[in-house]
């Protein structure tokens, strides 16, 4: 076989990889990304996952978030009320049916999706630089030779923890922002708590695709950003790419997740 | 806090000391970011940037985020129009799907979600870039050749990471309207001629001039943030990702206390 240099191939061919290269670039991160996901849930469903790993991931991932994600949570919760009520009162004389329609949204929208934002800028920027800097240290290698799967021993526990904590930060989350709405909702527009806190609109399907999207969230923020952490290449500098392609990967999974999630959730349950 | 201390420690003051330390880290970090301000304004009075350095930046953090943030940006309007649409069925007035989905991704969602992504893909970078200086002692090389290491390399990287966060802003609100008159079309069979007319009769420059304050606001936060910690790496390469990790924690919450203090204040 000749070999062919760069500047011998013809123009159109090399204009042709350029167009081709990210394509192939993202096909090939979604084919790993696919991979890794298969490989998790074979493990998780082969044997019982390691129960003190999962517990100390899911201190670090739950607990170690809690108040990060209170703050955050704290203010969505205000400024939605303080919004949507300033423009509510442009076309309706009354808001008694504000706080009905602002929890049935924090429900759908903004508790899971914001602290799920929240989780893959805290969680998974540690998973993605642990794992990272585990393989360019040669330790997932050293792993391998100790004949310890690092998916099982590393990836695995990592997922459990994230998609229980994650499923449970968004309770909390709407409890949280609950809470601030409704003292927001009293100082601003003096509307009461019994007339704020008022779930007539809210359904079971609201809470189900809460629910659901808590789950994908959290299995999707340890998947993506190990997988970045796992392929991480190029010393401490790589491991910095890694950490900082975790973040924003999970983060745009986590809004075409939620874009995909609100469509089936509009389908599946039709506003009342 | 060292094993000797926490052993002199009383059992019942052990909770009280944590709540105290952890309220000493956040007044160190705060008080760090308020200086360094102080500092970076002091060096614009006269302006003393490097231009080079400010062209270069802006490249890397603007031009190379335009993916990012029209992904975002297109998938965030057309997010807003799926959770404003049970709004506007129950009302039966689908023609005010236009305002509906547009104050809130112009008062709210657009800056915030594109704030978010510049911080994970911009601030994130620029903290691991200037930490690897740090504990490489370029910074101090660059002392000794008498060059001041803020006005040469922190400078230009604050205001490329502001001025291009804003630009993104209004190319991102752009783009998430589109999003919007798209999945409106889709989902709710509302043309695109109905939805802009809704939108332009009851947007008015006011909630265009919210979105672009916000930007700023919000691109001053990631800029203070990522450069504080990154000037402050201590412990090698393993310090440095701890400080990329805190300071995208700390861009966050920066960047959610200013919505709320912009939005309390631009009512």
């Amino acid at each position: 076989m000749t070999i062919q240099l760069e500047f011998e191939r013809p123009d159109r061919e090399r204009a042709l990889d350029k167009l081709r290269a990210p394509l192939l670039a993202l096909w090939r991160d979604l084919a790993g990304l696919y991979g890794l996901l298969r490989q998790t849930l074979r493990c998780c469903l082969a044997k019982r996952p390691d129960r003190q790993a999962f517990f100390e991931q899911a201190y670090a991932v739950g607990n170690g978030s809690v108040l990060f994600v209170s703050v955050t949570m704290t203010v969505v919760g205000m400024i939605t009320v303080m919004q949507s009520g300033v423009q509510t009162q442009r076309v309706l004389p009354e808001l008694s049916l504000l706080g009905a329609n602002i929890i049935q949204i924090l429900a759908r929208e903004f508790a899971p999706t914001v602290c799920a934002l929240m989780l893959a800028t805290r969680v998974g920027a540690g998973i993605a630089a642990e794992i990272g800097s585990m393989v360019v240290t040669d330790q997932v290698d050293a792993l391998r030779m100790s004949a310890a799967d690092p998916v099982d021993y590393l990836v695995v526990p990592r997922f459990l923890a994230c998609v229980v904590m994650t499923t449970a930060l968004t309770y909390w989350s709407l409890f949280i922002s609950l809470v601030a709405g409704t003292v927001a909702a009293n100082l601003i527009f003096d509307l009461n708590v019994n007339t704020f806190v008022n779930f007539s609109l809210v359904g079971a399907g609201d809470f189900v695709v809460m629910t659901l999207k808590g789950l994908m969230y959290g299995a999707a923020i340890p998947i993506v950003s190990a997988q970045r952490g796992l392929t991480t290449f190029g010393g401490s500098e790589g491991v910095g790419w890694a950490t900082t392609n975790a973040v924003v990967h999970s983060s745009l999974a986590i809004i075409m997740l939620d874009l995909v999630l609100s469509i089936v959730g509009y389908i599946v349950f039709p506003p009342v | 806090m060292s094993d000797a201390t926490r052993a002199t420690t009383p059992f019942g003051l052990i909770v009280p000391e944590r709540m105290g330390q952890g309220l000493l880290a956040i007044a160190e970090q705060v008080g760090g970011i308020g200086v360094l301000a102080g500092r970076l304004v002091a060096r614009l009075v006269p302006p003393r940037i490097d231009r080079y350095e400010l062209i270069r930046n802006c490249h890397k953090m603007g031009v190379r985020s335009v993916g990012i943030v029209s992904a975002t940006a297109l998938f965030t309007g057309a997010i807003m129009v799926v959770q404003a649409a049970p709004l506007v069925v129950r009302f039966s007035a689908t023609e005010i799907i236009g305002w509906g989905a547009g104050f809130a991704i112009l008062r709210e969602v657009a800056p915030l979600l594109i704030a978010l992504m510049f911080s994970g893909r911009v601030g994130a970078n620029n903290t691991a870039e200037l930490g690897t200086m740090v504990v490489t002692e370029q910074l101090d090389a660059l002392r000794a050749l008498a060059i001041d290491p803020l006005s040469y390399l922190i400078l230009p990287r604050v205001i490329a990471m502001i001025l291009m966060l804003f630009v993104l802003n209004i190319f991102g609100d752009l783009v998430a309207i589109i999003g919007a008159i798209i999945s409106a079309k889709a989902l709710l069979d509302v043309d695109a001629h109905m939805f802009m007319n809704s939108f332009l009769n009851m947007i008015d420059h006011w909630d265009f001039l919210q979105s672009l304050v916000k930007s700023v606001a919000f691109g001053t936060m990631i800029a203070l943030t990522s450069c504080y910690f990154g000037l402050n790496v201590k412990g090698g390469a393993p310090g440095v990702g701890r400080a990329v990790n805190s300071a995208v924690v700390a861009a966050a919450i920066g960047i959610f206390v200013m919505d709320y203090f912009s939005t309390f204040v631009l009512k």
